[in-house]
């Protein structure tokens, strides 16, 4: 969309002449070259070769949208006419017809033509529609198990990209996708006699065990973090979870929480315990919630248990101002909740403020906001 | 009038900052106009799949700095009319496809010139053939809004949809209560909103999300003191802005979280003034135009967000903005 990171280089009027007119050459070439895809494109010429020639502009420019509807313009006609199978590619699957094999083979050699376009250009957009706009058309083309091997094989090239860059969001959204994907296109699909195919289908165990193992290498992957809020409450869901299970959850978080909070200063441990914290509000919404039946009294419990734990945190770091931001702000909660106030005390949580204040100026038109408002 | 858009070329020592912290107004109008006269740069050409917007981003600008004149007004809506395809949607130049995001741009520039009345002189019924292509990009079942015939959706989309719909008078033609409904499925429990239900909140999006509820009349459902909260947090130490926990700052980002605090009147959670150095140090001196940090290429589109930040947070001289 816009130049991100790209350091400042000499301006036009400092291009020597020979410099100037490769450039020159160079636009010549573009431009006629966008001129014969819109000339073919124009007059129905989806033919390979026009195919070839959008590769060509997509590598050098995989912003420019229109090409890419071009590209499904040409696909699309051959899904619909495709040409008799050549004898190379026979099929591995015996069960592909020729004309699916031919359907599969431009599919398959399309997202082979995406993988370094979405290495070079992790954040675009459009490439990232084109792949997943391939894969749904290949729902409509091909027996289910094919469908469902394509998909298969989206899910290691999302963890792969994933690797190269833990926070990459359109990663994470593909990710979810190709996991709703692989469980609606679920081998038990059409098996009549399988009683709970919900069970059978959901990926969310493994989903949340990728979460484990991402964080694990990183403690400050918030996008990881994130997914794993989400996987949680459908998790328990799933497993059938009693009131028990639901609380063991909850404090294995927590306790995760602790681990990572060994550095004060990681932001995402920080969200990811206040979105814990969340989940004890009576507004919590089931969709998100953790434990269902927490009474009042489990909550000033669990507030008061966070509460001294974070203030813990206190005897090592006196100048960190997330942990006072949190001890504020559960404090707020714990004394709405049943009037608690044995864990904390007014004057406690005006030294915390008064600390915020002089440690966090940049927002201190927040912090005297909640002064007036807790009236401190 | 074909212009305005890619990065422009930015000063000539590498990483230069501007000597003093001060608006480059002048500089940044040249700039502007000087983005219409780089045909001979293959930026030009290799950028034209955004041209409408960049006519908007360029117009935008040079109101706040307030030269709405510095580009010639009948070019500008010669070209956008230009643009306007047999659907009823704007392409982002001709011989493009027409597109949710360019159409928004089309309708945004045409209100700015306040040219709605001569559109529908010069196209006969342009007005609704516009709004009729972009409610029909509303999905019924989800309330949400895809982009073009090729359906991706994407809270962007939809956020653009109900601000041009609302610039033309026709909200009506969709359910915006379902499109509303479709925003409170993105919203995260960290009060912010991402680009679909589940999705990892995003300064982006929470302004997309904002902004809909905004128009919507449906403010209400925000949890001001949360998101407010989340927001703020993105302020670095140096002034700057980030768009999610833990990345770096960038000019564009002036725009997606200011204006979103200033929607839900948190604007003073954050420092107005640090800020502003922030974008000032952004500014190409020598040539005008703003980068996304300092000392990096300028282009038009952090050039209009950095101006925006600055007229958000009060900086003198400037036109003031509104948040939506
Ligand atoms: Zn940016």
């Amino acid at each position: 969309m816009a130049s991100h990171g790209v350091p400042r280089i000499a301006p036009t009027e400092a291009r020597t002449g020979q410099a100037r007119q490769k450039e020159l050459e160079k636009i010549e070439e573009y431009v006629d070259l966008v001129a014969q895809v819109n000339k073919n494109i124009a007059e129905r010429h989806f033919t390979i070769e026009v195919l070839a020639l959008t590769s060509k502009l997509l590598k050098r420019n995989p912003e420019d949208y229109t090409v890419w509807n071009h590209r499904r313009l040409i696909l699309q006609h051959h899904f619909k006419n495709p040409p008799a199978a050549s004898a190379q590619s026979q099929s591995v699957s015996t069960a592909l017809s020729a004309s699916q094999q031919s359907v599969l083979d431009l599919i398959t050699s399309d997202l082979g033509f995406l993988v370094p376009l979405l290495v070079a250009f992790p954040k675009c957009y459009w490439i990232w529609n084109h792949r997943i706009w391939l894969l749904e058309q290949s729902t409509s083309h091909l027996p289910a198990i094919t469908v469902r091997r394509l998909w298969q094989d989206e899910l290691s090239l999302v963890g792969k990209m994933l690797n190269r860059d833990k926070r990459n969001f359109h990663g994470w959204n593909y990710r979810r996708l190709v996991v709703a994907q692989l469980e609606l296109h679920s081998p038990s699909d059409g098996h009549a006699d399988s009683s709970d195919t919900s069970r059978q289908t959901s990926m969310v165990e493994t989903e949340f065990i990728y979460t484990t193992k991402m964080i694990n290498s990183d403690l400050g992957n918030f996008s990881a973090w994130h997914n794993r809020s989400k996987l949680i409450p459908r998790l328990l869901d799933e497993r059938q979870a009693d009131a028990a299970a639901r609380r063991k959850m909850l404090d294995a978080e927590f306790d995760l929480t602790q681990q990572g909070l060994i550095d004060p200063e990681n932001q995402s441990m920080w969200f990811y315990h206040q979105s814990l914290m969340s989940t004890l509000s009576p507004e919590c919404p089931r969709h998100a919630a953790i434990v269902l039946d927490l009474t009042n009294h489990d909550r000033c419990g669990y507030y008061e248990r966070e509460l001294a734990r974070v203030k813990e945190m206190l005897d090592d770091y006196q100048d960190c101002k997330w942990v006072y931001q949190a001890l504020l702000q559960y404090a707020a909660v714990y004394r709405e909740v049943d009037a608690g106030n044995k864990a904390c005390t007014t004057t406690e949580m005006r030294h915390w403020l008064r600390e915020l204040q002089r440690l966090d100026p940049l927002r201190s038109g927040r912090w005297d906001d909640i002064e007036k408002s807790l009236g401190l | 009038m074909s212009l305005v858009s890619g990065p422009g070329r930015g000063g000539i020592t590498e990483g230069q900052l501007p000597s003093e912290l001060r608006l480059y107004v002048d500089k940044h109008v040249t700039y502007i106009q000087s983005l219409d006269k780089r045909k001979d740069e293959l930026e030009y050409w290799l950028t034209e799949h955004l041209r409408l917007s960049g006519l908007y981003w360029g117009l935008t600008a040079l109101h706040l700095l307030g030269q709405p004149d510095a580009l010639p007004r009948s070019e500008v809506l010669d070209f956008v009319i230009s643009c306007l395809q047999d659907d009823g949607g704007f392409a982002a130049a001709p011989q493009h496809d027409s597109h949710m995001l360019y159409t928004v741009s089309g309708v945004q520039i045409l209100a700015m010139l306040d040219a709605l009345d001569e559109f529908d002189e010069r196209v006969s019924g342009g007005r609704e053939k516009v709004a009729r292509f972009i409610a029909n990009l509303q999905h019924p079942k989800t309330g949400t809004f895809a982009g073009d015939i090729w359906g991706e959706t994407d809270t962007r989309f939809l956020y653009g949809a109900l601000n041009a719909l609302s610039l033309l008078g026709m909200t009506n033609l969709v359910d915006v209560d379902k499109a509303v409904e479709h925003v409170q499925a993105c919203a995260n429990s960290d009060g912010g909103y991402g680009t679909s239900p589940g999705a990892e909140s995003h300064a982006g999006q929470v302004f997309t999300c904002v902004g809909a509820l905004a128009i919507a009349g449906r403010l209400d459902l925000v949890d001001r003191d949360k998101l407010g909260g989340w927001l703020s947090e993105r302020q670095l130490s140096n002034g700057g802005l980030n768009g999610r926990p833990e990345k770096l700052e960038d000019v564009c980002y002036s725009w997606w979280v200011v204006s979103s605090l200033a929607m839900i009147d948190r604007l003073h959670w954050i420092s107005g003034s640090k800020l502003q150095e922030f974008i000032l140090k952004c500014q190409d001196p020598d040539h005008g135009g703003i980068s996304d940090r300092p000392g990096d290429m300028v282009d038009v589109f952090h050039t209009v967000f950095g101006i925006a930040g600055l007229s958000l947070t009060k900086y003198p001289g400037l036109v003031e903005v509104d948040p939506i």
